[in-house]
């Protein structure tokens, strides 16, 4: 039967903090066989990408008043025969980890910040950005890097906007 | 929000090329002018003086143009170039046809005893050279109709290149005494005024005010998103270059009234140009960059001269003076607006083109230095003030008919020029990036005249 660690990010989130961090310094001390046993205060999708990259399973349950228990474990087989991942369907990309209001940023900061951002993601997870207007060179970039990217201006035309995906 | 496939675009390995080829006309054709070549000690209709107009209008501006519509059209339209590998052979053909045609117009001066088919050879290579460039330019934005407001300046901007070559071709078939040439004896007296209008109006002009529409915004951090942005000003631009080429021609056929046709074009020209103002003036309100960068500050200056030149220009037609002032309207439209833009506008392409192609495959991965970090604004700005003041210098000497007060003007800008080159060729070896984010790991300093893509 798997160990659990218990990662408790709910205080964290209260406090404005970012608990991505945490959650991978906890994964790092996890032994052989060890699983890892997350409480949100939210249903942390983009996080399942993340761990199923990682050769982690995982197991959601919702507590009372809309917070949730998540147990990821080493992914043998034998977790995942018994219950398929529920991220299986390979065009519905995964909310956004994060979000970039790059609007009112002088180019080519914008590119910066978003390429920034996506090295700092792990394969399958997506970003999303709003930009003044469409970033035409930044697209060869995401090419050469293997990202996947959709894009299009807001209806009011007055902003464009911009998820990639990391390729996992 | 709707979502559609999106293509990049792409750096053109040629674009500096053609900006360097460019430049070269340009100090070719001030340090001439400098020495007294042409206007206003020769005939403003001589050969010589046409041998300064082409190497201005043609070999600096029109390549230069060239250079940045082949990078920028793909960025306004959001479409990739039609044809890459055509941009090098046109710039050959470009070159070579000039070359050509200065010649020829030598030879027509009496300065050497060249054969008289350089003439007709030069235009033909330049219609060549012009031809891809259209195509090839003409092509990516059919691929992305209907077009954007600024693309729409750059279509109506290639039509009038087309018109402005074809009367070139027809010129030189005259002017090198052409059985064909002779059947036209009145081309030239009234064909040059709808050449003139199409090519600095048309295709220069009109072009450079459609492209600086999304420069500025960009550069001024100003929406431009309204799609009535620039509409009374390409309507009024287009139909006052319509009535000028179509009723141009017209008349030339009829041989007569072109002095109508003219008067409706110009005020079609003056609302259009104040309605581009009014735009401008627009962006620059909802600006939400407080402080201008240099390029900006210095494209506004120029457009300074494009507004002084309706003004001289009534001020010439009410005192009768239109026909000697011609050369000093034509000099502040060619060079206080034109090359003062340019200029202005390679100051910040340049380093932009030299950052994306320097730091673009480490962004994100290794600190990189800002783009304002590949230039020394204090030091390029006594150049900028150097040269528009020689340029209105120059313009006021022109109309006083003051010759030598031009040439020394001239110097000043020619001066001016070169200081600005010395700065765009420093941005292109990085050599003002300060030592830690020069060259991060995995970036190379580029090559002077030839973009990595």
């Amino acid at each position: 039967m798997t160990e659990f660690i218990d990662v408790d990010v709910r205080p964290i989130l209260r406090a404005g903090g970012e608990p991505f961090s945490i959650i991978m310094a906890a994964l790092e001390r996890l032994g052989p066989g060890e699983g890892l046993r997350l409480l949100a205060p939210f249903k942390p999708v983009p996080l399942f990408d993340v761990m199923a990259s990682k050769g982690f399973a995982h197991h959601e349950a919702e507590l009372e008043g809309g917070e949730w228990e998540i147990r990821f474990m080493p992914d043998d087989g034998s977790f995942a025969a018994a219950e398929p991942a529920p991220a299986a369907m390979s065009d519905d990309w995964p909310e956004p980890a994060v979000h970039l209001d790059n609007r009112d940023l002088d180019p080519p900061e914008p590119m910066v910040r978003i390429l920034a951002s996506v090295e700092r993601l792990a394969p399958g997870q997506t970003l999303s950005a709003l930009l003044s207007r469409e970033p035409v060179f930044l697209f060869r970039e995401l090419t050469k890097r293997g990202h996947q990217w959709r894009g299009g201006f807001t209806p009011q035309r007055d902003a464009y906007q911009l998820t990639v995906r990391v390729l996992a | 929000m709707g979502s559609k496939p999106v293509i990049g675009t792409n750096l053109c390995k040629w674009t500096v090329s053609y900006f360097a080829l460019a430049v070269v006309w340009l100090l070719l054709a001030e340090i001439l002018m400098a020495t007294g070549f042409g206007f206003p000690h020769d005939d403003i209709g001589g050969p010589d003086t046409l041998v300064i107009v082409h190497m201005v209008c043609v070999g600096w501006l029109s390549t230069v143009v060239c250079g940045a519509l082949i990078q920028f059209v793909p960025v306004l339209v959001a479409r990739p170039l039609y044809a890459e590998r055509w941009t090098l052979p046109a710039l050959a053909l470009l070159t070579l046809g000039l070359t050509a045609l200065l010649a020829g117009f030598l030879a027509l001066g009496g300065h050497f005893n060249g054969p008289l088919w350089l003439l007709p050879a030069g235009a033909g290579l330049l219609i060549a050279g012009f031809a891809l460039v259209v195509a090839n330019l003409g092509m990516t934005l059919w691929s992305a109709r209907p077009l954007p407001a600024p693309a729409r300046f750059v279509a109506v901007g290639l039509a009038c290149i087309c018109v402005t070559a074809a009367f070139g071709g027809m010129f030189a078939l005259v002017l090198s005494g052409t059985d064909l040439g002779a059947q036209w004896p009145d081309l030239l007296v009234s064909g040059v005024p709808i050449h003139a209008i199409a090519g600095l109006g048309g295709w220069l002009t009109f072009t450079a005010m459609g492209v600086s529409y999304r420069l500025l915004a960009m550069f001024m951090l100003a929406p431009d998103g309204d799609a009535k942005l620039g509409r009374l000003a390409w309507r009024a631009g287009a139909a006052a270059l319509a009535v000028g080429v179509v009723g141009g021609v017209l008349t030339l056929w009829r041989a007569t009234g072109l002095n109508l046709v003219l008067l409706v074009a110009g005020a079609a020209a003056l609302l259009s140009l104040v309605a581009y103002g009014r735009d401008v003036l627009g962006l620059y309100r909802t600006r939400k960059r407080r402080a201008l960068e240099l390029n900006t500050r210095m494209s506004l200056l120029s457009l300074g001269s494009l507004a002084a030149f309706p003004i001289l220009g009534a001020a010439s037609v009410a005192t009768g003076s239109l026909q000697s002032h011609a050369g000093a309207l034509a000099f502040l439209v060619a060079f206080g607006w034109l090359t003062g833009l340019v200029l202005a506008n390679l100051y910040k392409i340049v380093p932009f083109l030299t950052w994306l192609e320097t730091y673009g495959p480490v962004m994100g991965r290794a600190p990189t230095p800002r783009i304002q970090d590949l230039v020394a604004e204090r030091r390029a700005s006594k150049w900028f003030v150097l040269f528009f003041a020689g340029t209105w210098v120059a313009t006021l000497m022109l109309l006083l008919d003051a010759a030598l007060g031009f040439r020394i003007a001239i110097a000043v800008v020619t001066l001016a020029t070169l200081g600005l080159v010395e700065e765009l060729v420093r941005a292109r070896r990085l050599a003002d990036v300060a030592e830690p984010l020069r060259l991060p790991a995995g970036a190379a300093v580029p090559r002077l005249l030839v973009l990595r893509n």
